[in-house]
């Protein structure tokens, strides 16, 4: 049975992924008095580019071919890792914990890199040199926000940290937690390209960040690329809605209606994280590209200062 | 009130309110713009009117809700309405051109010195748990963010507004530590009253000087 629950988990993040991403532009669209895109659109641009011929550079290298396949690979590792429908580990749980699946995640964005730089393209290049740098901020204070949650729970773990916040409840308005809560959600929305970072819908190449390194990709490719990177933002807030904000409602890893009970719920909570996005994404403005560091430096000196007041607060 | 302990609810609002006030204290410190310098002075000083309306709940003190009352009008609302009023708008003041350290170094520092508070204070000496060992070493950490703001920066108005924010802190260690509360009510409005005179300091200042405020810290260089 548990086995069967780690394929569902698996096939629930491709399977909602891009409806998760359909969502969140059109609810951005509407909020700003847009009409939008159905919230199908992804699902339909997938299917149009998994059916169009790859076009490759002939100066392009083999890097550029494998970087989507692995990148891929990486995040349906992390979605067997991380709780996403259960709140018990799965059978390949054990791979990781949450510095793990943060280490996998790199491996993608890493293989990515590598693509774009031989892609035989200049943007390519560019846009991993971009996102290298807006990386190694990103990762000291990621690391941070999971020490936010280990003080907490003493464990690195993502199930035993689920446990101890759902335990104790009143852990949820402790400084520390908010403090790593805020902090997680900065991240989140650096690490996936939106604003205050990056604009998801954004088309002119001199300011894209992430999507500049995918330009050369097209068909096949370019729908694993995308595909991937919703993936990646649907696992990142899985876990800050299952970790950090609501960790109820996972079900028992014991049989297949409780594994479909917490598919429900996590239905339900990406429409509300969807919600949170989408009110940032219209409410603040695009920074300029220096000022990004300031930003990422906030999420850090939140972390830090989480992890300082636990020391003086307490747990 | 000394002997309140982090478990209990009020202590739990209390400490939550103090790292919300080192917060916004580090936030200011993390702006460029004289009119958000104004807007996180007064989230600070409503959070401060939270923390005293807490301790004047918890001790059923009337002179506290008049502290709490005190500090939400005259913090929250007077003064920065007034710095606004008199000195943003009137001397057209928006970007702060006078800061010494960049902001990431300045926030740097200012989380280096929330962690030297910590350790200055060292609340792990006081029995474990009680509350007074978590707003300590916090509201010791705001005055040293007030005066670290008064030292990276040079305009007169930011250096003001440092100082205010140094007040905040010594008064939100106050309203924890002290059991005497006729004597908070004396000492928070004697700093009020000193923050107006401030103000005023600075608004004539400001007016004499019309188009270049002050630069202090540079005058004697200048002359």
């Amino acid at each position: 049975m548990p086995y069967l629950l780690q394929v569902l988990q698996t096939l629930l993040v491709l399977a909602i992924s891009p409806l998760y991403v359909g969502v969140i532009a059109r609810g951005t669209a509407i909020l700003q008095s847009k009409h939008g895109p159905s919230v199908l659109q992804p699902y339909r641009d997938l299917r149009k580019w998994l059916h169009k011929g790859v076009v490759r550079s002939e100066h392009a290298g083999p890097v550029f071919v494998a970087a989507p396949y692995v990148a891929m690979a990486c995040y349906l590792t992390v979605s067997t890792i991380v709780p996403i429908i259960t709140d018990e580990p799965l059978p390949l749980a054990f791979m990781g914990d949450l510095l793990g699946g943060a280490l996998v995640l790199a491996l993608a964005g890493f293989a990515m890199s590598l693509g774009a730089m031989d892609s035989a393209s200049p943007l390519g290049a560019l846009g991993a040199s971009r996102t290298a740098w807006l990386g190694s901020l990103a990762e000291p204070a990621l690391i941070l926000v999971f020490f936010t949650v280990g003080v907490l729970s003493a464990s690195d773990n993502p199930y035993l940290m689920n446990h101890a916040i759902a335990g104790s409840p009143a852990a949820l308005i402790l400084p520390t937690h908010l403090l790593g809560a805020v902090a997680f959600l900065l991240l989140i929305l650096a690490e996936n390209g939106h604003i205050p970072v990056d604009n998801p819908a954004g088309t002119t190449e001199i300011a894209m960040i992430e999507e500049s390194r995918v330009l050369e990709y097209s068909g096949r490719d370019y729908a694993l690329v995308k595909w991937g990177s919703w993936m990646k933002f649907t696992l990142l807030s899985c876990v800050f809605m299952n970790v950090f904000v609501l960790p109820w409602g996972l079900g028992s890893a014991t049989s297949l209606a409780q594994g479909l009970l917490g598919s429900a719920a996590v239905a339900g909570k990406l429409a509300l994280s969807a919600a949170l996005v989408m009110t940032i994404d219209s409410s603040f403005a695009k920074l300029r590209f220096f000022r990004i560091a300031e930003y990422l430096g906030g999420a850090f000196l939140l972390a830090l200062i989480g992890i300082i007041t636990s020391y003086v607060v307490g747990r | 009130m000394q002997e309140l302990t982090l478990a209990s609810p009020g202590g739990a609002v209390l400490s939550l309110d103090a790292v919300l006030i080192l917060l916004s204290a580090l936030a200011c410190l993390g702006s460029k713009l004289f009119d958000r310098y104004l807007t996180y002075y007064a989230l600070q000083s409503v959070l401060l009117a939270v923390a005293a309306a807490t301790a004047a709940y918890l001790e059923g003190d009337p002179a506290l809700w008049v502290l709490a009352g005190l500090t939400l009008v005259l913090k929250g609302w007077a003064i920065p309405a007034a710095a606004r009023h008199w000195l943003v708008q009137r001397l057209d003041l928006k970007r702060d051109s006078g800061i010494t350290t960049g902001l990431s170094l300045t926030l740097v520092l200012g989380t280096a010195l929330c962690a030297f508070a910590y350790l200055a204070v060292s609340p792990e000496r006081l029995a474990h748990g009680l509350l007074a060992a978590s707003v300590v070493p916090i509201s010791t950490a705001v005055v040293l963010l007030g005066a670290l703001a008064m030292v990276v920066r040079r305009h007169m108005v930011a250096q003001l507004i440092g100082w205010l924010i140094m007040e905040n802190g010594v008064f939100l260690g106050a309203i924890t530590l002290t059991a005497s509360f006729p004597l908070i009510v004396e000492v928070g409005i004697f700093f009020d009253l000193l923050a107006g005179f401030l103000i005023m300091l600075a608004m004539t200042t400001g007016l004499a000087e019309r188009i270049s405020p002050l630069p202090i810290g540079r005058s004697g260089r200048d002359s």
